[in-house]
């Protein structure tokens, strides 16, 4: 674990970042090694975005960083290092709406907290959240909304999961409006206000 | 129109009743707005689209469901795609315009700035918007990238030469589009007008603090028109002191064009839709460095020039409230989408106009009778003293059914009285 590596990333110094991970490597340390510290760096954020001690910038350029890094990293390593991971995630903004912010946010989390996310992006019909829950047997579904228009279509998509005999799929929702009386209109198992609410979900869930 | 209007008494009293609450006075009874949005197409029995298409229709429509409901002042869905049309608009969606005809009008966000071209906005808005972010922003524009650089490409009889560059037909095409992109707003302003007369023939007033400048807190304008949610969030970390100067010149611009878009049609408002300031996005540092002082900075700008502007505190603005005590007394009004409407007349209830208190989620799944006690709760808390205005938390009504509607409109009317 390279403590100068996690303080780099965790103070946001990203020229540092790319540095470091360029000086380890000629060290001849391992791109595991140098992926563990990076995780340690990225509980620490998530962490603080949890307490309310980081927010949006911090997480994207967190992000970024990470991008940096593996894309030093890839050419070097025989194989993608494969981790537990704690279950598998479908998510999407669905039909008619376009926002995706809030949801990559949530993705971002999820992944962060050691879940296999698959994220079909915006404006996703029904059927192809069913679909990608069949062929990826994921057991936790996440849809996203924005707009007023978004809660029927969630609807749809929690009863396209009932009409296709998946009823153990758990679904949350989330978004701008979203609160329990949506859940109750949706179908959905349950909703979150934010992301750490997402992740507590799933986390309850496996 | 030939003939002056002369407002009847309930067209005076509606007025009044919006005016006194404006002013933190206590009128008659709590006004109530409605914007129905979407909503008509439903209760018309019409596409979205054909609802912006179909103006005399929507106009009849928005017509029925006022004299239903009964509130003070009404409008319908927002703005128009012809102007998206004409231009090749990439920023917006419509239902009809890149989206299916059942559809809703949605922003859709791009990096249409990049971060390496602060400097070149800095040094000159104009020519970075007319020849570098129009043909990005809207494809029937592109042509104007062929120009020269504005700055001194036709200052004067030496530099006459440069009208060759007019001629380019890319160039032509814009300028065509610029012409059908006029023409269209020249229509829709028009049945706007129109509109606001039939309405006030009707007995309602227009949606005065709706109609003014748009214009945007500096810092939503370079997120949202410029560069993306995506973007900015990097900026802040990685270029602060360019932001900054950018937000600068944003805020003298926006400041300057909504004085004299005020002074030349004799509207007395600005509206101004709140995005990146909600809580969750920034921390209250970033927050007090980037997004408060330039809006604070606005406002104080446009109340001293004796224009009211109303905010739309989007998202949740809990953690920001004690911000909005530092406005002046009764000149502006807030719109408040999640912030808790009992917390907000706690916090700036004798700072300015409260305007909202129907959750959209309960009018779209409660009971008539629970949106009757939450309607008579904050009639009495929210509404105590006057300085408030009913209206839902987004003013979009789409999907939200008649009875629930009514319900809402009748418990205000009932409870609303002071």
């Amino acid at each position: 674990m390279s403590q100068e590596l996690i303080d780099a990333i965790t103070e946001m110094r990203e020229d540092d970042v790319v540095a470091i991970t360029n000086q380890l490597l000629d060290q001849g340390v391992a791109p595991t090694d140098i992926l563990m510290s990076c995780k340690q760096a990225m509980d620490v954020i998530g962490k603080r975005f949890e307490e309310g001690d980081a927010f949006i910038p911090e997480l994207i350029l967190a992000g970024e960083m990470m991008t940096s890094v593996t894309d030093i990293l890839k050419p070097r390593m025989a194989e993608e290092a494969t981790s537990d991971k704690l279950g598998k995630i479908v998510i999407g903004t669905v039909q008619g709406d376009i926002h995706d912010i809030a949801k990559d946010i949530v993705a971002f989390m999820l992944d962060l907290n050691g879940f296999d996310v698959t994220d079909l992006g915006v404006d996703v019909p029904p059927e192809k959240f069913v679909q990608t829950v069949q062929e990826t047997g994921a057991t936790i579904v996440g849809l996203s909304g924005f707009l007023t228009l978004a809660f029927d279509p969630m609807k749809d998509t929690v009863t396209a999961f009932k009409a296709a005999g998946l009823d153990d799929v758990k679904i949350m929702i989330g978004g701008g409006q979203i609160d329990e009386n949506i859940r109750q209109y949706t179908g959905a198992d349950a909703y979150g206000r934010d992301a750490m609410a997402a992740v507590d979900l799933a986390k309850g869930w496996v | 129109m030939a003939d002056e209007f002369i407002p009847s008494p309930e067209f005076l009293a509606r007025a009044q009743r919006i005016q006194d609450a404006f002013e933190l006075r206590q009128p008659d009874r709590i006004p109530l707005i409605m914007g129905f949005g979407y909503f008509l197409a439903d209760y018309g029995g019409i596409t979205r689209q054909e609802l912006h298409d179909n103006w005399e229709k929507s106009q009849e429509i928005l017509e029925k469901a006022t004299l239903q409901f009964q509130p003070d002042t009404a409008f319908g869905a927002w703005g128009t795609p012809e102007q998206s049309k004409a231009l090749g608009d990439r920023m917006t969606k419509w239902p009809g315009y890149r989206l299916g005809p059942q559809a809703s009008f949605q922003f859709d966000e791009h990096e249409f700035m990049k971060a390496e071209d602060y400097d070149a906005l800095l040094h000159d808005p104009s020519d970075y918007a007319i020849r570098t972010y129009l043909p990005r922003a809207f494809s029937e524009l592109e042509g104007l990238a062929l120009l020269p650089n504005l700055g001194m490409s036709l200052y004067g009889y030496y530099s006459l030469g440069n009208t060759l560059s007019l001629l380019a037909p890319p160039v032509i095409a814009a300028f065509e589009a610029l012409k059908k992109a006029a023409e269209v707003t020249a229509v829709f302003t028009g049945q706007q007008v129109e509109s606001a007369m039939r309405m006030a023939a009707l007995g309602f007033p227009g949606p005065s603090f709706l109609v003014g400048a748009l214009i945007e807190a500096p810092f939503d304008f370079m997120s949202d028109t410029l560069r993306g949610m995506r973007g900015i969030m990097l900026d802040m970390l990685r270029i602060p002191d360019k932001l900054l100067a950018a937000e600068d010149m944003v805020l003298k611009t926006q400041v300057d064009y909504a004085i004299s878009f005020c002074r030349a049609t004799g509207f007395k408002n600005a509206f101004i839709p709140l995005h990146r300031g909600s809580d969750g996005f920034m921390s209250l540092a970033q927050f007090e460095k980037f997004y408060w002082p330039q809006l604070k900075s606005m406002i104080l700008q446009l109340v001293e020039a004796g224009i009211t502007p109303t905010m739309y505190y989007e998202g949740v603005w809990t953690e920001r409230l004690k911000y909005l005590k530092e406005l002046p007394k009764g000149k502006t009004a807030g719109l408040f989408q999640d912030t808790d409407i009992f917390e907000v007349k706690e916090a700036v209830g004798d700072t300015l106009c409260i305007m909202g208190g129907m959750p959209i989620p309960l009018l779209k799944n409660g009971t008539p009778e629970a949106i009757r006690q939450h309607t008579e709760r904050v009639c009495e808390e929210v509404g105590k003293d006057g300085g408030f205005i009913m209206t839902s938390s987004v003013l979009e009504l789409e999907g939200i059914s008649p009875e629930n509607l009514q319900a809402w409109a009748d418990a205000t009317h009932e409870f609303g009285v002071y």
